[in-house]
């Protein structure tokens, strides 16, 4: 607590695990990057909820609710038929799986900090501002405040993008024609492309294809989805060496 | 302007299940070491994923989708932009399309 008792003004000191206004501003401002690319996502999301059917304040309750860019567009592959919850939930699950990593690297920095400080850095993380926020903490920022922070402008921007997304794709009516169909199918080849970056990601991929097509054949499609994700986890689970049991015979 | 009931509970049911992915790695690891296999099987299942939405398509043979297909892998290998990537393939298979429309 400083002496003009303004303690949520500024960290009171640089060496000290603290969530301030001036951290929310510095990650505000270094998520400005961060935003563009969000944005451009989010048109991307509001174009194909318009194709599936969603109404304006559905697709923009969708992008506000769960803010996940990759598993809502898988999502979205189920939604022209009947809306089918246990596996949109599922899928949700394993598309942010990976966010268990990201708490889970956060734990150090956001545990000494009250409820109403941690979970609202957590709603609004995303992979960029974690980067970013991870690579700040590694450079001896301890203000958490910029984990929020670098949070917002992203979000936002993921919101805005989605209304005019819908807006755009309302207005397309031949989607087929200009190819917008495809505008899932792209994304998610152009993310699976980035998400592929290390040998060891190979076999599991491998794996997930051949469950996929597998399944396509026998099952709904957000199950396909699902026994993908599962085949290619399975595969990744085994492949890598269980040094926890090792010991010296 | 409207929401369906059905869709109010699909909605809140993902934002609870996304929600609990955002905080649960952080309050697990309290109790729960990540060891490798489990860190290496959480990082496969984004690309698998993704391999689970485009599989089905590219299995259905289609000249237009997997000439799209081909190109966005190209445009993301060369330009590094996902965005920039998604929009060549959508391109693509626009025109091959409207060729496909004309050669009929």
């Amino acid at each position: 607590m400083t002496s003009d008792g303004r303690s949520e003004q500024r960290c009171e000191s640089p060496s000290r695990i603290c969530f301030s206004r001036a951290g929310i501003l510095a990650g505000f401002a270094a998520g400005q990057a961060l935003a563009a690319g969000v944005f451009t996502f989010g048109v991307a999301f509001g174009v194909l909820a318009a194709e599936a059917g969603l109404s304006s304040l559905e697709a923009t309750l969708m992008s506000g609710v769960i803010y996940s860019g990759s598993a809502q567009l898988a999502v979205l592959q189920d939604w022209p038929g009947e809306p089918l919850i246990l596996p949109a939930v599922v899928t949700i699950l394993m598309m942010n799986a990976r966010y268990l990593l990201y708490g889970a690297a956060l734990r150090p920095w956001l545990a000494p900090l009250p409820p109403h400080q941690t979970y609202p850095a957590l709603f609004f993380l995303g992979d960029g501002n974690w980067a970013l926020s991870m690579k700040r903490y590694g450079a001896n920022e301890l203000d958490a405040g910029y984990v929020l922070g670098s949070g917002l402008p992203m979000y936002a921007s993921w919101l805005v993008g989605t209304v005019l997304g819908h807006a755009a794709g309302s207005a397309i009516i031949t989607l087929e024609r200009f190819g917008l169909d495809f505008m899932l199918v792209a994304f998610s080849t152009a993310l699976a492309i980035d998400f592929c970056k290390a040998r060891a990601d190979i076999l599991p991929a491998v794996a997930a294809l051949a469950v996929a097509i597998l399944c396509n054949h026998v099952a709904p499609s957000g199950w396909t989805i699902v026994a993908a994700g599962l085949a290619g986890a399975n595969v990744a689970f085994f492949l890598r060496r269980d040094t926890s049991n090792e010991r010296q015979a | 302007m409207s929401v369906r009931p059905e869709f109010m509970l699909a909605v809140f049911a993902m934002g609870i299940a996304s929600f609990a992915c955002r905080t649960g790695g952080f309050l697990l690891m309290r109790f729960v070491p990540i060891t490798p296999r489990v860190e290496a099987a959480l990082r496969a299942m984004p690309l698998a994923v993704m391999i689970g939405i485009v599989a089905p398509v590219a299995a259905k043979g289609q000249l237009a989708e997997l000439t799209g297909i081909v190109a966005v892998a190209v445009v993301m290998k060369i330009a590094g932009n996902d965005f920039l990537a998604a929009l060549t393939g959508v391109a693509v298979v626009a025109i091959v399309r409207s060729a496909g429309r004309l050669v009929i």
